[in-house]
Order: C-alpha cells, then structure tokens, then sequence
C-alpha cells in the first residue's frame, strides 16, 4: 500500500491522460443529456456525470444536477445516493469524511471516476498543503491525505518534504515554479509594433 | 369543405411558387395575410404541413407552425415538439431571416409551452440550435437568448447557456422591429442567475449592472429584481456597493433604491465589519428576502464579512495567531479561523502560511511580480481587446454619423417640419412587468 500511495502522488501534473478522458466523456454525457427522450436519462449517465464533475471539482454543476435528477430515478438507485453524499462533503471541504464517502463497493460504472476523485483530491491537497503551511502535524496530513499517518510521511518524504520525528511536524518544500518558455522575438517585435501602431491613431 | 380545400391548396402553391421563385418578401406578406384562412382551418395544418420540404419551404411550414402555436389548445403537444424541432433543425437559415420576427416568435411560444409543461430541459438543445442559424454572427443578441437562459434556469441545466454568455455582445437583431426591451433586460438578468448560481460572482455582477444600467423612463421590475441582486453580490465580490456608473438613468435612483430598502440595510451593517450586526440585520429582513428568492444569496454575504475582515488584517499584520485571529474578526475558535484561512489560500483571496508548530499565520504580499511571460500574455489579451473595442466604436461612430435621422436632427432641421419621419428611436421599457 505505502509504495503506491507514494507513486500515485508523483504524478502531480493533475490533468492526466486519464483525466482528459473524463472530462471528454463528462461533455458527451452532457449533450446525451439534454438530448434524452421526454428530458430524462438513464441512471448510468446520472451516476458517471455526477462522478465526472466531482472529479473536476465542480461542485456547483454536481449540485445541480443532483437537484434536476427525477426523484423516481434517485430512489431506486442508491448508488446515485453515494455519490451525492460524496458531494455534500466535498462541498463541506470536510477531507476524512471525503475519503470515507470514497470508501464504498462502486459499481463498474463509477468505479474507475471514484479512484481518480481520491487520486486528484489527493494531489490538489498536497499541492495546497506545500503552499499553506509551513509546518504541519503530520497526523493533519495524514486525515488530508485520507491515509495512515505512516503512510502520509512516507508521501511527504518522497517529495523531499522534511518529517521530524520528535515534534511529529512535517515541513513541505515549497513548490518550485517551472521555467517559463520564452516568446520568440520575432512574435513579440510584431505584437509591439500593433500595439504602437494603435496607440498612435 | 371544397372551399376549404381550394384556400389550403392555394397556400400549399402560393408558397411552393414564392419559394421556387426566392420571393420571399412577397412570400411573408402573403403567409401574413393567411393567419385567418390558417386558423379556420386548424384541423387540416398538418396535411398542408406534409405537402412542404422544411429546407425548401421554410417560411411555409414557420407560418403554420406559427399558427400551430397560437391556436387556443394545442391538441398533440408530442406532435407539436416534433415538428418544432424538425423545423429549427432543418429550415433553411436564409430563409427564415425574412420572417425573424415570425421566428422568434415561435421560439418564444415553444419556450412557454415547455415551461408550463416542466419540461424545460428538452427544449435546451434546439433553442441553442435555433439561436445560431438565425444569428448574422456571434455576438450578435436575439430575443431568443433570454429564452434560452430561462429554460437552463428552471431546468437547472446551466452549461449550455454558457457558450452564448461568454460572448460580448456587440449589436442586438432587430427581429422586423418586434424586438422589445424586456428581452433584453431578461437575458442579462437571467444571465446574471446563471454566473450567480454557478458562483462567477463577478461575472455575475457585470450582468446584473447591464441590466440596472439600461436607459428607460420608467421602473421595470426586471430591473428591480437585478438591483436586488447586484448589492448581494456586489457585497459578496467587493465588501461594498459598487457605485453605478453616471450614465445610469436617473429612476434607478430615484425610485429603483427607495423599492430596495432592505437591501440597503444589508450593506449598511456590512460596512460596520461586524458580523453580529450583518446577521441581525438578516433575520430582520428574512421575510423580505425569502419573498424574493435571494435568502440563499444574502447568506453567503456571512461568509464573505469574515473573509473581508481576515483580509484586512493581512494589511495590518505580518504574523497572527490564529487564536487571536479567532478573537478578532469574531470566529469561534483557532481551528475554525484556520479553515477559513487555509479555504482563502486555496481560492488565491490571501497569502499566507499556517504554521501548526506555534499557531500562527505569516500574511505574505502578493507573490506576482508582473515580470513573467504569463502576465505578458494577459496584458497582451487585454491589449487586444481594447483594441477590437475601439475598431467597433469607430464603426458604430460611422454608422450614426450617416444616418438619415441623425443628420437630419445635428442639422438642424427640426422633425415637426419633415412629415413621415418617425423621430428618433426610443428603448421601449415595460411597466410593471412582472417575472
């Protein structure tokens, strides 16, 4: 389990193949949507739309979908009941209770959007925690991380982060912004030229 | 029964022929003079209906359709959808530009239908579709867009409004002059839902102020509803009431504030940065604000005063415990204050640090040193903008400067002596328009 953990927080880029997938299946299941007989879907599109925007973070649009959802439909699938109740602590920003509401025997449809949810609200939260704090218990960690306090350590380590034993605190090591690509001359000479050209008329 | 035959068949050929011909303005006159002969024969639409080629016959089939629709009941509403959609989807788009107004109209009563049915999901899609086959360009606003936001709103369905919000607007279909204010004021009003409930406040904002800012001589209430909530989330965004610009006409003022106390009330205890106050304040006026749907939007007012007041402390400190933060801007204890914090950091509204070895928070300035090439390329976004901008007020300067009315009035010549001139145009606003 630790190994994976710490792999799975490697790639911290955020928006993986895997990830642009969903958000191209999310916008498809959107048009099936509004495109379905009489206005109403199957609870499949329900359910992995629902995921799909939990997996963007776009709690605004889970909610209203949550809401436009035929209440006959939300009754007799309880799984999309789940994935609301995933939602809600989402929206709480309540991370231990996020991680437990992912804790759940998901059907194939969702199971794969459910494991990318924990993975993205993993990395966005260590990618938080290395901008907010400058020390941390690591016991905090762990409940952010949704892991052991083992485990979160070991993460933290891997990124270079410094864990003191004695105190139980964790360090993180600040963020790096990557080198940016220059412009090339010739375009930015072309755009001042416009620029100048417009101010002077 | 035989004469009634004969008057269907002539408009099966009277628009067969027009069609064929491509004369379609004598085509809509003539499809305007049969709305009568149409309606009397309510019974046999469909059979006429199946004597056309949408692509061919487009403005035939619109003017059926468009009786269809203002028939005292419709009989087959499923038939009726059907066929609306058949039609958006495939008439042809020159055509029907000689009857926008017909067009519009259509969409207007297919919008009415779904709305009182609870079926305003499905007509989302073919709305969409029927605003960009009418459109000249992008940006250019119809009265079907108000449509639109209103069934993305009752369904809750607010994505595909966005593509259209998304794009300045820069001339508004004139639709043969049946265009009227309240579609307007609608589309930005209900816009400004949409960015509200989807929390782009500040999008939000600047459609709530197109709408309060509209030149009129009288108080609408489309008007008054965005006035509402322009302070909500004027307050929410900025901590204050963002003045409204001079050109603001004057009943805004004048009337639209006085019809808006409470709201006023809202901002005054707002301004005293006491969160106590604002929440009295609240329940005074629960009644008030539940009536106008806005309850949900005052409280996050709430939210907004302790991210103020915890803002302004970065302007006085550069370290703070967190329990003494707690303490100040009135939070129930150090771990509710570093929630708030560590949620203002995520959002990029501070920066800071938390520190959990000794409990306190270091304020740092904003790291943006406006050196970088990410910054080049916004201000280079923003430059180009401007530009676009100027090209299309230098256009719309051209336009006025030629024409007919305008130069008549800057000349001088004054309308009463030119008989036939109908003066300059006026934006109609209604009154007492209620939602």
């Amino acid at each position: 389990m630790c190994p994976k953990e710490g792999s799975s927080l490697t790639r911290m880029t955020g928006a993986g193949d895997g990830i642009a997938d969903f958000i191209q299946l999310g916008s498809d299941l959107e048009n099936q949507e509004i495109e379905s007989p009489g206005g109403i879907a199957t609870p499949q599109l329900y359910g992995q739309l629902l995921a799909i925007y939990l997996l963007q973070n776009d709690l605004p649009n889970a909610k209203f979908l949550w809401k436009r959802i035929p209440q006959a439909i939300k009754s007799e699938n309880a799984e999309l009941s789940l994935i609301w109740a995933l939602a809600q602590k989402m929206w709480q920003k309540d991370l231990p209770a996020t991680y437990e509401a992912l804790r759940k025997d998901w059907s194939d449809n969702v199971k794969s959007i459910m494991a990318a949810i924990q993975e993205a609200t993993r990395n966005r939260v260590f990618l938080l925690v290395a901008r907010a704090y400058s020390y941390i218990r690591a016991e905090e960690l762990a409940s952010f991380l949704g892991m052991s306090v083992n485990d979160a350590v070991i993460a933290a380590v891997s990124h270079e982060w410094t864990a003191d034993s004695n105190t139980g605190m964790i360090t993180p090591k600040k963020q790096e912004i990557p080198p940016e690509p220059p412009i090339p001359s010739e375009q930015q000479l072309s755009r001042l030229t416009d620029f100048v050209a417009f101010l002077e008329n | 029964m035989a004469m009634m035959a004969n008057v269907l068949e002539q408009y099966v050929n009277n628009v067969t022929t027009l069609s064929q011909q491509g004369n379609f303005s004598q085509l809509c006159e003539f499809i305007g003079k049969s709305a009568d002969v149409l309606a009397k024969n309510a019974n046999h639409l469909d059979n006429v209906m199946g004597a056309f080629d949408v692509q061919q016959h487009s403005l035939g089939v619109l003017g059926i359709l468009c009786i269809k629709y203002s028939l005292p009941n419709i009989a087959d509403w499923e038939m009726l959808f059907i066929q609306t959609q058949e039609f958006i989807y495939t008439c042809n788009g020159e055509q029907v530009r000689y009857a926008t107004d017909s067009y519009a109209d259509l969409c207007h009563r297919f919008t009415q239908n779904l709305v009182e049915k609870k079926q305003a999901i499905r007509g989302i899609k073919i709305l969409t579709k029927a605003i960009s086959k009418i459109q000249l360009l992008p940006s250019q606003l119809t009265s079907i867009h108000a449509d639109l936001c209103q069934l993305c709103l009752l369904s809750k369905c607010m994505k595909p409004a966005l593509p259209f919000l998304q794009v300045d607007i820069t001339e508004i279909s004139k639709e043969g002059g049946q265009y009227d204010a309240k579609h307007f004021l609608l589309y930005y009003y209900y816009g400004g839902m949409i960015y509200t409930a989807l929390k782009k406040y500040d999008l939000a904002l600047y459609f709530y102020e197109v709408a309060v800012t509209t030149p009129c001589l009288a108080v609408s209430h489309i008007m008054l509803e965005s006035y509402k909530k322009y302070i909500v989330v004027s307050l929410i965004v900025h901590g204050k009431i963002i003045s409204l610009p001079k050109y603001t006409s004057h009943v805004v003022g004048k009337y639209i504030k006085s019809l808006c106390q409470p709201y006023h009330d809202l901002a005054t205890s707002y301004s005293t940065s006491n969160p106590t106050e604002l929440r009295n304040t609240l329940s005074k006026h629960t009644a008030v604000f539940t009536r106008d749907s806005n309850m949900g939007l005052v409280k996050q007012c709430v939210t907004s005063l302790y991210k103020k007041n915890i803002q302004r402390l970065t302007k006085t400190f550069l370290t703070l415990s967190l329990t003494d933060m707690a303490n100040r801007v009135q939070l129930s204890n150090a771990r509710e204050a570093e929630k708030y914090v560590l949620r203002m950091i995520e959002d990029g509204e501070i920066y800071a640090t938390i520190n959990q070895k000794d409990g306190m928070v270091r304020f740092h300035d904003n790291p943006e040193m406006y050196n970088n090439v990410a910054m080049l390329m916004k201000l280079d976004t923003e430059m180009q903008k401007c530009i676009q901008l100027d090209e299309k007020l230098k256009e719309m300067d051209r336009e006025i400067s030629v024409n007919p009315q305008f130069v008549q009035k800057s000349s001088g010549v004054h309308d009463e002596d030119l008989p036939g001139s109908s003066g300059p145009v006026t934006v109609k606003v209604p009154v007492g328009y209620t939602m």
